[in-house]
């Protein structure tokens, strides 16, 4: 993980242990939501916010592939830590 | 945390609004109790086609206070929930141009945060432009 002091940008990567189906993804917009940081969700050259279900299904990703958390905000740590803890249990 | 937005599902098929309410329910993890989400599918003689009568009971079933959000397949689903709407009062019950599966899905997931009555709507119609792949 890493961190930019002056704006507080935050990201890590992980890597998927399921695909980025619409259960997983549902739940990723109910917790970042949790959190005042802006929140995206980067695959390939794909971005998507974690506000939108639609979006993250969209960025196609599957069982094995990394993605990157990225997160601006004062929160966007603690924001980086649960999303990528969805992600990481995805089932 | 604010009490959801509720989403109303209107479809000439029973089975599609039933189904679709049955996907929501699962993508959003709302239990069957806690969702505010309700279908009008069919007549309501279980036909084809949509009832004004149906749409009315769905609206009241997905009210929670923070306003509805209603959703049609096309056609006459239209134009009977434009009706239904237009003898309503309230202006917090509204009819939003989406495509029907990713309008519903992205409305209902987004309402499931708290989201207010305007984002749960823009949700909807953005689901016209996010590409499926």
């Amino acid at each position: 993980m890493s961190q930019n002091s002056d704006t507080n940008t935050v990201h890590t990567e992980v890597c998927l242990p399921a695909h980025l189906h619409a259960r997983p993804a549902g739940r990723l917009v109910q917790v970042a939501a949790g959190y005042a940081a802006a929140v995206d969700i980067e695959f390939g050259d794909k971005s998507a916010s974690a506000r939108s279900i639609l979006a993250l299904l969209a960025l196609g990703a599957t069982a094995g592939e990394t993605v990157v958390v990225r997160a601006i905000g004062a929160d966007a740590d603690n924001a980086v830590s649960a999303v990528v803890d969805v992600l990481a249990t995805t089932e | 945390m604010a009490k959801p937005v509720g989403i109303v599902l209107v479809s000439h098929s029973r089975q599609l609004a039933d189904g679709l309410r049955d996907l929501l329910l699962q993508v959003s993890g709302a239990g069957e109790d806690e969702a505010a989400v309700a279908a009008a599918g069919g007549t309501v003689d279980g036909g084809l086609g949509t009832s004004d009568a149906r749409i009315r009971t769905a609206i009241r079933a997905a009210d929670r206070g923070s306003g509805v959000v209603v959703l049609t397949d096309l056609g006459s689903a239209v134009l009977t929930a434009r009706a239904v709407l237009a003898d309503d009062t309230r202006d917090d019950v509204r009819l939003v141009d989406a495509p029907f599966v990713e309008g519903a899905v992205a409305a209902t997931v987004l309402a499931s945060t708290g989201a207010d009555l305007d984002a749960v709507c823009d949700a909807a119609r953005e689901a016209r432009h996010v590409a499926k792949l």
